[in-house]
């Protein structure tokens, strides 16, 4: 929307024809905080698994991370099927699925190494190497694209000053190209970690990155 | 198809104009295989799932919307098939353009060409002129550890060897990584395929050059290669192999298809132990006389002057010794010769015995045997008895210090010293190498292995099993059945036998465990001993 | 009332609580007439809860249309094995943003979805399969999920009937292929999210090699209020073969894309120009894509009398899909978006198939040097021979999907592929 007046992005909702909170609408004041052992076993896959606060060398299914996936295997017939859950759980922690974390997870499921190599490269959304604090996802897809999306990408590589798919020096953000987010109408859409930024223009992007900072500054 | 009781059981269809009846549950590919159609195809495998993914059997069904994968289409009753209607030919085309678009064309330098399935179909009904232009995609090599290397240039991706090692080997270590185009076989990471024992099966099976043997890295081309049906003559299993040959050498070791014995596979210690059917220094002529005074000699004459002996020893106490390496032929002759020459003590004969057996997983017919020798059954059977520990030495203490007949077949008597012998009245040797141990024979006879003659072993399971003839044997070497026989024959004025089959024929006379068996009848695919484990 | 924007001319049946947070609660929801529709399935029974969504018409909204009631009508009786219910929440069709909009504002409304289509075929195990960047939504739904568990909608004995039905959220991890039928199964069950071979079908030998039926969001959605209101009642809106209304996802140049519920049959130009608030910045209409990028693209003329319904679109030389509308204007650049979705179709081939695996990294090579400025018209010929060879010759349909907006692309606006081939232009490049 090229004439639109600014305005700080980050959800959908703020067109002016609801009077809606930010918490409102990405449904945070009513999901609240989700539990580490991940509550009921039915949704205790469900819990966000980019946080920024990371360790590479986190231990894996100890303690209420074991909790949570045993909540998560006791929901399928098949430990097989635990593994993506699995695989999300220590990706959640760690941030990234190592070689080392393939491992681990395969000898918890009873698979194969390779097998779980195979798995794990199958889907994007394991980071095969470490991401920087914030993975910037930016939509490149059809509707975004037509809509900008290439600009806003520009625009994230040029003041994270990074290229595209390495960390920035001060291991804050990694921006990448994603697929369509399913977030079209909203364009273009970014996901950064667990959250999406919907109408991002190529002229928000300072604005989202010092939030982003801020956020990280105040803990 | 008269008999309704069997119509239930079979469906009749028509491929290509032809009408075929084949059983329930036949694939339109196996059902077009019947009628001489093959179906281009690199998924499918008999001998693994069929994922239907490389999608060039396609074939038209007459009444279906698209075209049909042949692989896991079942043939049904009225089914009108083409494969080579224009809209299959046009398909099959447009799939090996695909394959093309990124395959490095290296041929030349390509260990499978000539038994490349890709150049194969291309060749056939590929386009005359590739439209890529675009650079093509780059993967290079892997060395998989084993005997494999792994081009993923070439790949076609068709996930055989995928499927190999989970569903038969059940050794989980090959995936696809990544997905789309990016997609390649590996392991994880650097663990590679060291230590897996029937991994040599992923080089069979892979249809083009991307997964390929260390072995035969550049060794020969296929087209330079005979291909000789055998048997693995490293384990009692007797896997039916091929022995590709070429300059008199065995190449390397393939199996052939057996579903009572390996299936389609064999493992890679039997594949990797062939050299020795190569190595250098063998006896090629008949030499006469004991130590120093060994001299060389010709078969006529020494067969004479060996003759003469054997008729001068008649009712002496005679002792053999042969191996496990050694035809039924050549150990019953030598049994026979025994026989007729004096009186037989003992036939004793010696093997390697692994400390454990091997099976493959998932086709749990195929093991890789303790014996590590491929006729110990035959011989046990044909009355010799084991003797020595499972390293293959000792236990010729016996016939080291034997007065009477001493014969020694096939076995190189390698822990034995010079004193082998020197006590016995007539010390024979027939092998293929000379040996310190037998400088006290009086006659050192040279013989053919297994790969230079025919003739049969009988395997753990009790299958009598056939091997061809693939290599020239050395000088003037000949079959033991051929010497023995021949030696027997004079002593008793019987006909000599003029073959293998002659020799197999005298078998089955004088052994119950044979009985009904004839040559031809035993084939390419074995027959199983009844008797012998009833 | 869609969301973020509302129309006057909207049938709100599905997104009436679009933008409402208080519905996203058992008792919000109860008050919009939240969980009557289990309810009357329970009272009613199996067979009469498939006869309902059987004559309500009511037809696949993943995009392939198929009729939900007599896909549930596959699933055997009695069978003594596990069944299952599949809820495809892994919304990735480019242009698509329905499902998201129904789980995060109305999560009970899936919920209840899931159970009715649980119910009917005997599934005492239902799993939701969200895509995994659907972190937010995710959370909303799990809340709700856990708030319907607490209530006694979901686990051991759902509202005192003596029926079990369990929900279990599993989250994925970033492949569109999953969002195949067969290729979700096996995501779900631990393995590459590779398309599985049919037959068998999924009602034979489905997830863990049980029977199994696998809807769309918005399917399960309408059945909540299907098995409600009964099959006739949803035949009041839409045309004869598109009964019933339908999320139009629009996005692109429009002033006020966003989610938009009308019946089948809603003509395309109202959609845009009334409804939208018509093209940006008063720009011309170039071309829609009017169900996800998977189907033929349509130019403008084409659009001018076409109806939103699966005949219509049909008619019009293209498919309904997921009536994902994707509006371009006329300074939009056909060849780079083309190109573009031929590299998602790329990124995302699982790579079994050869035809798809080479066939879609080759046109967007071929594409990528036409935008290049160093295509050739002969290239054009080999793109849509290529897009034939890609056309049913695979086991899912990924491949047909981008040979769809090749061909239409090469078809219809072949001039802005000969302006880059013969002058170096780019249509749309200002």
């Amino acid at each position: 929307m090229s004439d639109a007046p600014f305005r700080n992005p980050g959800w959908a909702g703020n067109t002016g024809e609801f009077d809606l909170s930010e918490d409102d609408v990405r449904g945070a004041a009513y999901a609240g905080e989700r539990p580490p052992e991940g509550r009921h076993p039915s949704t205790s896959a469900s819990y966000p698994f980019m946080l920024v606060e990371r360790d590479p060398y986190a231990p894996l299914f100890e303690g209420r991370h074991k909790e949570r996936y045993e909540k998560i295997r006791s929901r399928y017939p098949t430990a097989m099927a635990a593994l993506l859950p699995a695989l999300n759980l220590a990706q959640e922690l760690r941030g990234h699925i190592s070689p080392e974390t393939m491992d681990e997870v395969a000898s918890l499921l009873g698979l194969s190494s390779a097998y779980v190599r195979g798995v794990a490269t199958f889907y994007t959304m394991y980071n095969k190497r470490p991401v920087g604090r914030f993975l910037i996802q930016v939509c490149t897809n059809i509707s975004c694209n037509i809509c900008g999306a290439d600009e806003v990408l520009a625009a994230f590589l040029e003041h994270t000053g990074t290229e595209l798919g390495d960390t920035s020096d001060d291991g804050n953000f990694t921006v990448v190209e994603a697929e369509c987010l399913a977030a079209c109408g909203f364009p273009t859409c970014v996901q950064i970690n667990e959250r999406y930024f919907e109408d991002v223009s190529a002229r928000d992007v300072p604005n989202i990155l010092k939030r982003l900072t801020d956020e990280l500054a105040a803990g | 198809m008269a008999d309704n009781g069997r119509k239930a059981d079979t469906v009749t269809l028509t491929i290509d104009g032809h009408e075929v009846t084949v059983p329930k549950g036949t694939s339109l590919l196996h059902a077009a295989e019947t009628l001489g159609v093959e179906v281009p195809h690199y998924c499918y495998h008999p001998g693994l799932s069929a994922p239907a993914q490389c999608r060039i059997c396609l074939v038209e069904v007459e009444g279906a919307p698209k075209l049909q994968p042949s692989c896991v289409t079942m043939a049904q009753d009225g089914q009108v098939v083409h494969t080579e209607s224009a809209q299959a030919r046009r398909m099959r085309q447009g799939v090996l353009e695909f394959y093309l678009v990124n395959h490095p064309l290296d041929c030349p330098i390509c260990d499978m060409s000539g038994e490349c399935k890709l150049q194969d179909y291309v060749f056939n009904e590929g386009r005359e002129h590739g439209r890529g232009r675009e650079p093509k995609r780059v993967f290079g090599r892997d060395d998989f550890g084993g005997d494999v290397l792994y081009y993923g240039d070439r790949c076609v991706m068709c996930t055989r060897c995928v499927r190999f090692m989970d569903e038969v080997a059940r050794d989980g270590r090959l995936t696809v990584v990544e997905r789309g185009d990016r997609a390649v076989i590996d392991t994880f990471f650097e663990s590679g395929l060291d230590g897996a024992s029937f991994a040599g099966n992923i080089v069979d099976i892979c249809p083009v050059g991307a997964l390929v043997s260390k072995d035969f890295l550049h060794k020969a081309r296929a087209w330079d290669l005979d291909h000789t049906e055998s048997v693995c003559p490293n384990c009692s299993q007797g896997c039916n192999i091929d022995l590709h040959t070429r300059d008199n050498l065995v190449q390397r070791l393939k199996p052939r298809e057996n579903p009572e014995v390996n299936g389609h596979w064999m493992c890679d210690y039997g594949r990797a132990n062939y050299e020795w059917l190569n190595r250098p220094g063998r006896l090629e002529a008949p030499a006469v006389g004991r130590g120093d005074k060994r001299r060389a000699s010709d078969w006529q004459h020494a067969l004479h002057a060996l003759f003469e002996r054997l008729a001068e020893a008649e009712g002496a106490s005679v002792r053999v010794v042969g191996s496990a390496f050694s035809s039924n032929e050549a150990l019953d002759a030598l049994r026979a010769l025994a026989e007729q020459a004096g009186t037989l003590q003992a036939g004793v004969f010696r093997a390697r015995r692994a400390e454990d057996e091997d099976p493959l997983p998932g086709f749990p017919i195929l093991v890789r045997r303790r014996d590590l020798a491929p006729n110990v059954d035959g011989a046990g059977i044909l009355g010799f008895t084991r003797v020595g520990d499972d390293d293959g030495t000792g236990g010729l203490e016996e016939a080291a210090d034997h007065d009477g007949v001493l014969i020694v077949v096939g076995d190189e008597l390698a822990d034995q010293d010079e004193s082998f012998g020197a006590k016995a009245g007539l010390f024979v040797y027939l092998g293929t190498f000379d040996s310190p141990a037998a400088r006290n024979a009086d006659f050192v006879l040279p013989l053919t292995t297994f790969a230079e003659e025919e003739g049969t072993f009988v395997n753990a399971q009790g299958r009598v099993q056939r091997f061809r003839q693939g290599l020239r044997g050395p000088g003037t070497a000949q079959p033991a059945w051929l010497v023995l026989g021949t030696l027997a024959a004079a002593l008793t004025g019987g006909d000599r036998p003029v073959s293998a089959a002659d020799a197999f024929a005298s078998i089955v006379q004088r052994h119950a465990a044979f009985g009904g068996l004839i040559w031809e009848g035993v084939g390419s695919a074995g027959a199983a001993l009844e008797a012998a484990h009833a | 009332m869609a969301y973020p924007y509302r129309h006057e001319k909207e049938t709100r049946i599905l997104s009436e609580c679009f933008g409402d947070p208080s519905a996203r609660t058992v008792a919000g929801w109860k008050k919009h007439g939240g969980y009557q529709g289990i309810a009357r399935a329970l009272e009613i029974g199996r067979d009469a809860t498939i006869e309902d969504v059987k004559a309500s018409g009511l037809r696949g909204r993943g995009g392939a249309g198929f009729p939900t009631g007599l896909k549930w009508s596959f699933m055997p009786k009695n069978t003594g094995r596990p069944h299952y219910l599949l809820c495809n929440a892994d919304e990735s069709e480019p242009g698509t943003f329905k499902d998201r909009e129904i789980i995060r504002w109305t999560p009970h409304q899936l919920i209840e979805g899931c159970l009715v289509g649980s119910y009917a075929i005997g599934a005492a195990h239902c799993y939701i399969y969200l895509r995994g960047e659907f972190f937010e939504t995710t959370q909303i739904l799990a809340r709700a999920l856990e708030e319907a568990y607490a209530e006694g909608l979901v686990g051991r004995d759902i509202m005192g009937s003596g029926v079990d039905i369990d929900i279990t959220l599993h989250v994925g991890a970033g492949a569109y292929i999953c969002g195949e039928e067969t290729g979700l199964m096996n995501s779900l069950e631990g393995r590459r999210g590779e398309p599985r071979i049919k037959p068998p079908f999924p009602a034979a030998v489905g997830a863990f090699g049980m029977p199994t039926t696998i809807n769309n969001v918005e399917t399960l959605a309408a059945t909540a209020h299907i098995a409600r209101h009964g099959g006739e009642w949803y035949r009041q809106w839409g045309t004869d073969k598109s009964p019933g209304t339908k999320l139009f996802c629009v996005s692109g140049h429009v002033n006020r894309p966003g989610n938009y519920e009308f019946p089948l049959g809603f003509p395309m130009m109202e959609l845009i120009e009334d409804v939208c608030g018509g093209m940006r910045d008063g720009k011309a209409l170039k071309a829609v894509i009017p169900g996800g990028s998977s189907v033929p693209i349509m130019s403008a003329e084409d659009c001018r009398a076409c109806t939103l319904c699966y005949e219509g679109v049909e008619a019009a030389g293209s498919m309904l899909g997921c009536a994902s509308v994707i509006v371009m204007d006329e300074n939009t650049d056909i060849v780079k978006q083309v190109r573009r979705m031929a590299y998602f179709y790329t990124h995302e081939s699982c790579g079994q198939c050869t035809p798809c695996r080479e066939g879609t990294a080759w046109a967007t090579r071929i594409l990528r040097r036409i935008e290049d400025g160093l295509g050739t018209e002969d290239d054009l010929d080999t793109l849509i021979q290529i897009s034939e060879q890609m056309t049913g010759t695979t086991i899912c349909v990924l491949s047909d999907s981008l040979a769809m907006p090749i061909i239409s692309s090469i078809e219809k606006f072949r001039e802005d592929y000969l302006a880059l081939i013969r002058r170096g232009e780019r249509v749309g490049a200002a």
